[in-house]
C-alpha cells in the first residue's frame, strides 16, 4: 500500500528531516508510527499526501509512484487518503454535516446522497445526533471524531492519522484507537503518527520508530522474532 | 476519477449518476456557489457595498466623459450641417448664365443643394436690415455679386472634401471667389478628439484601478479564508472549486458595480442638465444632453462585470495557488 524508497528530506532551510527512510506498509494494515517530536512522522504523513516532496528517494502508493502525480492531479490523489489531525481542522463556521459533507461535495455527490453518507459516517462514530451543532458546541474528543468522519466519509482505502489522541485523556484515546480498529478491519489500511508509547503498549500492533530523522525500527523484526 | 486506486470507484461513479445528472449537478453546484458568495457579501453589507462602490464610482468618470463626448460630437455634426461654401459669381453674368451654372453645380454629385442668392434681393436685403438704405439710393449700379450657396453631400462634409469641392467650385469660369471656413471646422475637430483621446486614457486609467481595487479586495478575501482554503485543500478539493466562490465574488461587485455607474451618471447628468440648458437658451440652441442609451448602459454592464472578473481571476490564480496545507 506504501512504500518508501530511500527517501531523504531535506527543508528549505537546510534542515533534513528524513535520511534514508525506507519501509512498506501492506494493504489493509495498521501500524504505528512513532518517536520524539521532531523525529520525522510528520514529514513522512506529509510525504505520503503529496504536501510535501521528497528529496531524494520514491514514495509509492498502491504501485504508484507520487512523482509521477502532477501538481493538478494532488487534489484527486488526496480523495483516496483520509487524513486526520490532532487539531482537527475542523471549519468553526460550519455545522458538523457541512464539515463531514465537504469531501462529499468537492467530488460531486449529490446532496441526497451525501446526506445519507455523513449520517451513516457520524453514526459510526457515535455523533448521529449531533449533526446540527456547530464544532464549538462539542467537546475535544466529539470534534476529534468529527474530523475522522470526515475522513471516512467517501471510504478511503487509506487512513492517515497525526497525532489523534494528542489531547484526549486515555479513555476518550483508546475509543478513538477503538475506531481506527473497526476501519482496518473492513479493509482500510491505517496509519497512525502518535508519541504516546503508553497507547502504543496496550496496542499489539506494528510500530515503526522514526529518531532524528532514521528509521531505527520497523517493526517487523521484533514480529518475526 | 481516482488517480492512486484505479480500480476504486469514486464519488459520482461509485452511485451511478448519469451524465446528464452530473451536468445538471454541475450547473446546480455553480448556482450554489454563485448564490452562496452573494450571500457572503451580505453577511458583510458595509464592506461590500463600499468596494461595489468603489468600481462603480470609478466607471462612472469615464461613462459621464462619453456622454459628454458624445453630446459634443452630436453638436459638432450640427455645425458641419451648416458648412456652406459661398461662391460668389462674377459681375458680368447675365441672369441665364447665372441660372444655368446653378443647375449645373446642383448636378455635381457632391453637393446636396443650392441657393441661388440674386443680386437684386440681396441688395434689397441689405437695404432693409443694413440701415444703409438711403445711401444706397446714391449707387448708379448694384455692387453686389450674384451669390449661389453650395451644401455638401453629407460624406462630403469633412474638411478635406469640403475644400477639395472648393477648389473645384473655384476653377468654374463663372466664379470669381468661393469661400469656405475650413480653418474653423479643422480646428473645432481637432479638439473634439483631443478631448477624446484625453477621456479615453483616463477611462484606460480608470478601468486598471478598478482591476487592481478588485484583486486587492479579493486576495484580502482569500487571506481572510486561509484556514478554511487550506482543509479544502486537504480533502481533495481541486484549484477550479475553491476559486469559484471568489470569482463570483468578483462577478457580484461588477452586477451591483454596473447599477451603481448607470444611477451615478444619470444623477451626475441630471445635474448638469440644468446648466447646459441655460447655456443653450442663452444661444437660442433647442440643444439638451442625451444621457446613455440602452446599448450603450449593456455595455457599461459588461464592463463593469468584466473588470471585476478580471480583478478576481488575477488575484485567485496568484493567491489561491500559494495556500498549499502545512
Amino acid at each position: 500500500m506504501i512504500q518508501f524508497e530511500q527517501v531523504s528530506k531535506v527543508y528549505a532551510g537546510g534542515f533534513q528531516a528524513l535520511k534514508n527512510v525506507s519501509f512498506s506498509l501492506e494493504a489493509g494494515e495498521m501500524a504505528f508510527l512513532t518517536g520524539h517530536s521532531g523525529a520525522g512522522k510528520s514529514t513522512v504523513l506529509k510525504l505520503i499526501s503529496l504536501m510535501e516532496r521528497p528529496t531524494t528517494g520514491r514514495v509509492l502508493i498502491n504501485g504508484h509512484d507520487l512523482k509521477r502525480i502532477k501538481r493538478n492531479q494532488i487534489a484527486y490523489a488526496r480523495r483516496d487518503i483520509g487524513m486526520i489531525f490532532q487539531d482537527h481542522r475542523l471549519l468553526m463556521d460550519r455545522t458538523v454535516f457541512d464539515n463531514v459533507a465537504l469531501p462529499l461535495l468537492i467530488e460531486g455527490y449529490s446532496m441526497s446522497e451525501a446526506r445519507k453518507r455523513v449520517q451513516a459516517a457520524l453514526e459510526k462514530v457515535g455523533l448521529g445526533d449531533k449533526l446540527r451543532h456547530y464544532p464549538m458546541m462539542l467537546s475535544g474528543g466529539e470534534q476529534q471524531r468529527v474530523g475522522i468522519a470526515r475522513a471516512v466519509v467517501n471510504k478511503p482505502p487509506l487512513l492517515l492519522a497525526d497525532e489523534p489522541t494528542g489531547n484526549l485523556d486515555p479513555k476518550l484515546s483508546a475509543e478513538i484507537i477503538k475506531l481506527f480498529e473497526e476501519f482496518n478491519r473492513v479493509g482500510v489500511s491505517v496509519l497512525i503518527a502518535t508519541h504516546d508509547l503508553s497507547l502504543i503498549a496496550r496496542m499489539r500492533y506494528r510500530t515503526l520508530t522514526l529518531k532524528e530523522g532514521r528509521m531505527i525500527d520497523d517493526g517487523l523484526a521484533e514480529e518475526s522474532a | 476519477m481516482s488517480v492512486l486506486f484505479r480500480a476504486r470507484q469514486q464519488g459520482a461513479q461509485q452511485v451511478k449518476i448519469s451524465a446528464w445528472r452530473r451536468f445538471v449537478t454541475f450547473w446546480l453546484h455553480h448556482a450554489q456557489q454563485c448564490i452562496g458568495s452573494l450571500g457572503e457579501l451580505a453577511r458583510y453589507p458595509f464592506a461590500s457595498l463600499m468596494t461595489m462602490a468603489v468600481l462603480g464610482l470609478s466607471l462612472t468618470l469615464p461613462a459621464t466623459l462619453y456622454v459628454i463626448v458624445k453630446n459634443t460630437d452630436s453638436v459638432g455634426a450640427n455645425f458641419q450641417q451648416a458648412s456652406e461654401i459661398t461662391v460668389f459669381l462674377r459681375q458680368d453674368l447675365n441672369q441665364q448664365q447665372v441660372s444655368t451654372f446653378a443647375k449645373r453645380i446642383e448636378l455635381n454629385e457632391a453637393v446636396a443643394q443650392t441657393r441661388l442668392i440674386d443680386k437684386a434681393t440681396a441688395l434689397a436685403e441689405f437695404r432693409e436690415r443694413s440701415g444703409f438704405g438711403e445711401a444706397l439710393e446714391t449707387l448708379d449700379s448694384n455692387p453686389l455679386p450674384d451669390v449661389l450657396l453650395v451644401t455638401p453631400q453629407e460624406e462630403h462634409r469633412s474638411p478635406a472634401a469640403a475644400e477639395a469641392l472648393l477648389q473645384e467650385l473655384k476653377q468654374q469660369r463663372e466664379v470669381d471667389e468661393a469661400r469656405l471656413d475650413v480653418g474653423w471646422l479643422q480646428r473645432f475637430q481637432a479638439i473634439v478628439q483631443l478631448v477624446r483621446d484625453g477621456f479615453l486614457g483616463l477611462a484606460l486609467l480608470l478601468c486598471i484601478a478598478v482591476v487592481l481595487i478588485v484583486g486587492n479586495t479579493i486576495r484580502l478575501n482569500i487571506s481572510s479564508k486561509r484556514d478554511e482554503i487550506m482543509v479544502m485543500k486537504l480533502v481533495g478539493a481541486t484549484d477550479a472549486y475553491i476559486q469559484r466562490p471568489f470569482l463570483y465574488t468578483g462577478l457580484w461587485y461588477g452586477i451591483v458595480g454596473g447599477v451603481i455607474t448607470w444611477l451615478a451618471t444619470a444623477a451626475l447628468l441630471w445635474w448638469l442638465s440644468g446648466a447646459v440648458r441655460d447655456i443653450a437658451d442663452l444661444y437660442d440652441s433647442q440643444f439638451r444632453l442625451t444621457g446613455l442609451n440602452l446599448a450603450e448602459m449593456g455595455v457599461i454592464w459588461a464592463l463593469a462585470i468584466g473588470l471585476g472578473l478580471l480583478g478576481s481571476h488575477i488575484a485567485v490564480r496568484k493567491h489561491v495557488r500559494a495556500i498549499e496545507p502545512q
